[in-house]
């Protein structure tokens, strides 16, 4: 099976990021007391560590569920205009580099594939993009 | 009784709000012609309520307590949730209402079934369901059943559980004692594998080959082929999202008219919109 399943449910760090992101005053302690935060939701020295470090790798490895890992530096970076220039995708081009290459040159190479009721009359009309009301 | 009167699927990336434009310019315009007709076709169709699935991504339950499906049963929706506001580019909320009676009976009937339903009364919204709503229902006047699913926190269901779990909403929903005109909604997908090694990986193969099997319409073939394993492969963690498709699957019959895919790296998933053409009643 893949990557997702080597996550340890069981970690404090996994229960701790389910919290954080709800509430806006966890989200404050994370930017000023990091080490408080982690000492009262239990992590580890190891987990901590790697939680600091914003060690992309290592808290893989140990087994922090995959989509916590971004989330965990957007704590950090900022969740806004999250593209592949981000701080946060910078992270993983340096802890996995050969696959973040591989999919960056895949992607001079895809094409799209268009459905033909899209197609009508050779032309597809281009619409704007949704207002909410 | 009930009726469903449409089924379609789509990608709920947060990218498709929060980054749009940084992907290519062709794949922007072809986002917006697919999803202005799906649009098209949800309305043409007149549904009076939405029944939408799609992952929870550890947004509403903790990695401790992750039910397999969860029914959104509050009279009103509001979205995102304050920590996706900044990441999908969502200055303001939106709201949508519920269909608390239809989400209760499911609840209920689904108890009856067998069918453990986790429920919330205040259900939080993250890409899963914000993102198709932007596109489908950007004024919110569809009342909304949002089911949210596990598909990411092992273990992950199987695309064959997630068929047979389609079956029973599809059923129940059709022996609703309301008159009420259902649209059954997907979304997630297609390959992508978000915080893992290959977060920026898009798996074309894979999901050109799901969308053909989609459109060829064989449900014993999509599967007997489309197992967990190979999604896992195709994007751990992530293509699994097309189980919430395998669920809607069952609410069809044969082919699904495929509007558009986009290999998009630039938004870190596959992108696809389908929409079948026949509905089981």
């Amino acid at each position: 099976m893949g990557n997702v399943e080597r996550c340890d449910k069981t970690l404090a760090l996994n229960e701790m990021i389910f919290y954080v992101r709800r509430d806006a005053r966890l989200r404050e302690r994370w930017k000023t007391d990091l080490a408080g935060l982690a000492k009262e939701f239990g992590l580890s020295t190891a987990e901590y560590e790697a939680l600091r470090d914003q060690d992309v790798r290592r808290l893989n490895e140990m087994g922090i569920h995959q989509y916590y890992i971004p989330q965990i530096l957007r704590l950090f970076h900022g969740a806004g205009a999250n593209a592949n220039t981000s701080a946060v995708i910078d992270a993983y081009r340096r802890a996995f580099p050969a696959e973040t290459a591989q999919a960056e040159e895949a992607a001079k190479h895809g094409s799209v594939l268009v459905g033909r009721s899209l197609e009508k009359d050779g032309e597809r009309a281009t619409p704007s993009r949704p207002e909410r009301r | 009784m009930a009726r469903i009167v449409a089924a379609m699927a789509m990608t709920h990336g947060p990218g498709l709000t929060g980054w749009f434009d940084a992907a290519p310019k062709e794949y922007q315009e072809l986002t917006l012609a697919a999803t202005a007709e799906m649009r098209r076709r949800l309305e043409a169709a007149r549904p009076d309520v939405i029944v939408a699935f799609s992952n929870d991504h550890l947004l509403n339950w903790p990695i401790n307590n992750t039910p397999e499906y969860t029914v959104g049963i509050g009279d009103t929706h509001v979205g995102p949730a304050d920590w996706y506001d900044e990441w999908l580019a969502m200055a303001t909320k939106y709201r949508i209402p519920g269909h608390p009676a239809l989400a209760k009976y499911l609840v209920s009937e689904g108890a009856r079934r067998r069918l453990a339903l986790a429920y919330l009364r205040q259900m939080q919204f993250d890409d899963g369901f914000s993102v198709p709503m932007h596109y489908l229902n950007p004024a919110g006047h569809i009342p909304l059943v949002p089911v949210a699913m596990n598909c990411t926190v092992p273990p992950i269901p199987t695309p064959a559980r997630a068929y047979e779990v389609g079956g029973l909403f599809r059923d129940m929903l059709r022996q609703w004692s309301g008159p009420e005109r259902i649209a059954i909604l997907a979304t997630g997908g297609l390959s992508h594998e978000p915080g893992g090694p290959r977060y920026l990986y898009v798996d074309e193969e894979f999901d050109r080959w799901f969308l053909e099997l989609l459109a060829k319409g064989d449900h014993a073939a999509i599967l007997r082929e489309v197992t967990l394993e190979r999604m896992e492969a195709a994007g751990s963690g992530g293509t699994a999202e097309l189980l919430a498709w395998m669920a809607a699957l069952a609410f069809t019959t044969g082919p699904a008219d495929v509007l558009a895919y986009m290999p998009a790296v630039a938004w870190r998933t596959g992108t696809g919109m389908v929409v079948w053409n026949d509905v089981e009643n």
